[in-house]
C-alpha cells in the first residue's frame, strides 16, 4: 500500500467515526472543556488517537464507550495546566449564573459570592471527582451514563460523586 | 436547557464536527445528515437530507453498511447523525397508516435527467393507486423506454416516498423492486393497492 493510499484509507476511517459519533464526542468534549476552539482540537486529536488504536479495539467491543474514553482523556490532558482549567470552571460558573434568575433585594451579591467560593472549591477537587460531579449535577446524567464517559463502572462515578458532595459540605460554611 | 439554549449548543457543535471533518478528511461541501429507522415494518431504513430535502431512503442492513454507502456515493461530502424528525414523523405516519401521503421535500436535482423525469411522473401517482412501467415511461416523455425506466426505478434514492412500488407489469404482476418483491407486496397490500386493479 503507497502512502496516498494510506492517507486515503485513514481519512475514510476518520470520516466513519465522525459520521457516527463526532456530534455526541463534540457535545461532551465542549461541555467539559467549555471552549469551542479547544473543542475542535480535542475533537481532531480524538479521532486521530482513535484511528491509530483502532487495530486494538476488539471486534464486536463497545466502540462509542470506547471513543467517549479517549476523548475524557484526551480532555483531560487538556485541562490539566490548572490555568486552563481554573479558566474554564470560571466560563462555567458564569454560565450556570446567567441560568438562574437575579433575586429582588440585596441578596444576589450573597449569592454570587458563595456561588464563587464553591466553585472555587470545586476546581481544587480531584479531576475525576470534578468531572463525574459536574456530569451529574449540571448534566444531570445517570450514574451508568457518567461511568461510559469517563471510562470505570457505575459504582466508581457514584463514589466519585459521592466523594466530591462530602468534600464540599465539609468546605463550604453553611449561611 | 431553553430552547434557544439548545439550539446554540446545537449549531455550536456542528460548527465543532464540520471543522475537524475539514481539517482531518478533506470533506468541505454541504454536509449530508443521516438517521436511522431502525424498527419499521418493511425493516430498517436509512435517511439521508441535505440543505435542499431528502436524498435518500433506502433498505439497509445496518447503520455502519448505511454510513459506508454515504461516504462512498458522497466523496467530499461530511456526514453528519441527526435525528430528522420531520421525514421519520411522515414516515411513522404512513406504517401507521394515519396519513399514506408524504409532505417531504425531495432533492432529485443530481440524477440524470431521464431519471428525474420518471421519478417526477412516479411522485404524482397517489397511495391506493398503480401504474405500469410503459405509463411512467410515457409521462417521463420517452413512451418507448419502459425498460429503461424500470432501470431508473429500481436506482430510486427515494425509496416509499417516491414511490417506486406503485408501478407494476402491464399483466398486473409485481415485476422488480430494489428492496425486494416482499416489500413491494407490503407496501402495495398496505395502502389497500393489492392484487391490483389495472
Amino acid at each position: 500500500m503507497t502512502p496516498a493510499d494510506r492517507s486515503a484509507r485513514a481519512a475514510h476511517r476518520i470520516a466513519f467515526l465522525l459520521a457516527k459519533h463526532g456530534d455526541e464526542l463534540a457535545r461532551h468534549i465542549r461541555r467539559m472543556v467549555r471552549d469551542d476552539d479547544s473543542a475542535q482540537d480535542i475533537l481532531q486529536d480524538t479521532m486521530i488517537r482513535a484511528h491509530r488504536a483502532l487495530s486494538r479495539l476488539a471486534a464486536g467491543s463497545n466502540e462509542r464507550a470506547w471513543l467517549y474514553r479517549i476523548a475524557t482523556n484526551t480532555s483531560l490532558n487538556h485541562l490539566r495546566s490548572q490555568t486552563r482549567e481554573r479558566e474554564a470552571l470560571r466560563r462555567h460558573a458564569a454560565e450556570r449564573e446567567t441560568a438562574v434568575a437575579p433575586h429582588a433585594d440585596g441578596r444576589q451579591e450573597r449569592d454570587e459570592a458563595r456561588r464563587a467560593e464553591l466553585w472555587a472549591h470545586v476546581a481544587r477537587l480531584p479531576a475525576r471527582q470534578r468531572l463525574a460531579l459536574t456530569l451529574r449535577l449540571a448534566d444531570e446524567l445517570d450514574y451508568e451514563e457518567i461511568a461510559r464517559r469517563l471510562g470505570g463502572t457505575a459504582a466508581t462515578a457514584r463514589a466519585n460523586v459521592y466523594q466530591a458532595t462530602r468534600k464540599l459540605r465539609l468546605r463550604v460554611r453553611e449561611p | 436547557m431553553t430552547a434557544e439554549h439548545a439550539a446554540a449548543e446545537r449549531s455550536a457543535v456542528e460548527h465543532i464536527v464540520l471543522g475537524a471533518f475539514d481539517t482531518l478528511t478533506g470533506r468541505r461541501s454541504e454536509p449530508l445528515r443521516y438517521a436511522m429507522m431502525d424498527d419499521t415494518p418493511v425493516g430498517a431504513l436509512g435517511l439521508a437530507a441535505g440543505a435542499g430535502g431528502l436524498r435518500h431512503l433506502s433498505f439497509v442492513e445496518s447503520e455502519d453498511d448505511f454510513v459506508e454507502r454515504l461516504l462512498g456515493e458522497h466523496g467530499d461530502v461530511p456526514i453528519l447523525r441527526s435525528t430528522l424528525d420531520d421525514v421519520r414523523r411522515a414516515l411513522d405516519r404512513y406504517f401507521t397508516g394515519r396519513r399514506l401521503a408524504f409532505d417531504v421535500a425531495v432533492d432529485l436535482d443530481e440524477l440524470p435527467p431521464f431519471q428525474r423525469r420518471v421519478l417526477d411522473a412516479t411522485a404524482r401517482i397517489p397511495a391506493g393507486r398503480v401504474a405500469t412501467y410503459t405509463q411512467v415511461a410515457n409521462q417521463a416523455g420517452s413512451p418507448r423506454a419502459s425498460r429503461a425506466a424500470g432501470n431508473a426505478l429500481h436506482n430510486n434514492p427515494v425509496a416509499i416516498i417516491v414511490p417506486c412500488h406503485r408501478v407494476l407489469r402491464a399483466d398486473g404482476s409485481l415485476g422488480g423492486y430494489g428492496g425486494g418483491l416482499p416489500i413491494k407486496e407490503w407496501l402495495l397490500t398496505h395502502e389497500g393497492a393489492w392484487p391490483a386493479a389495472l
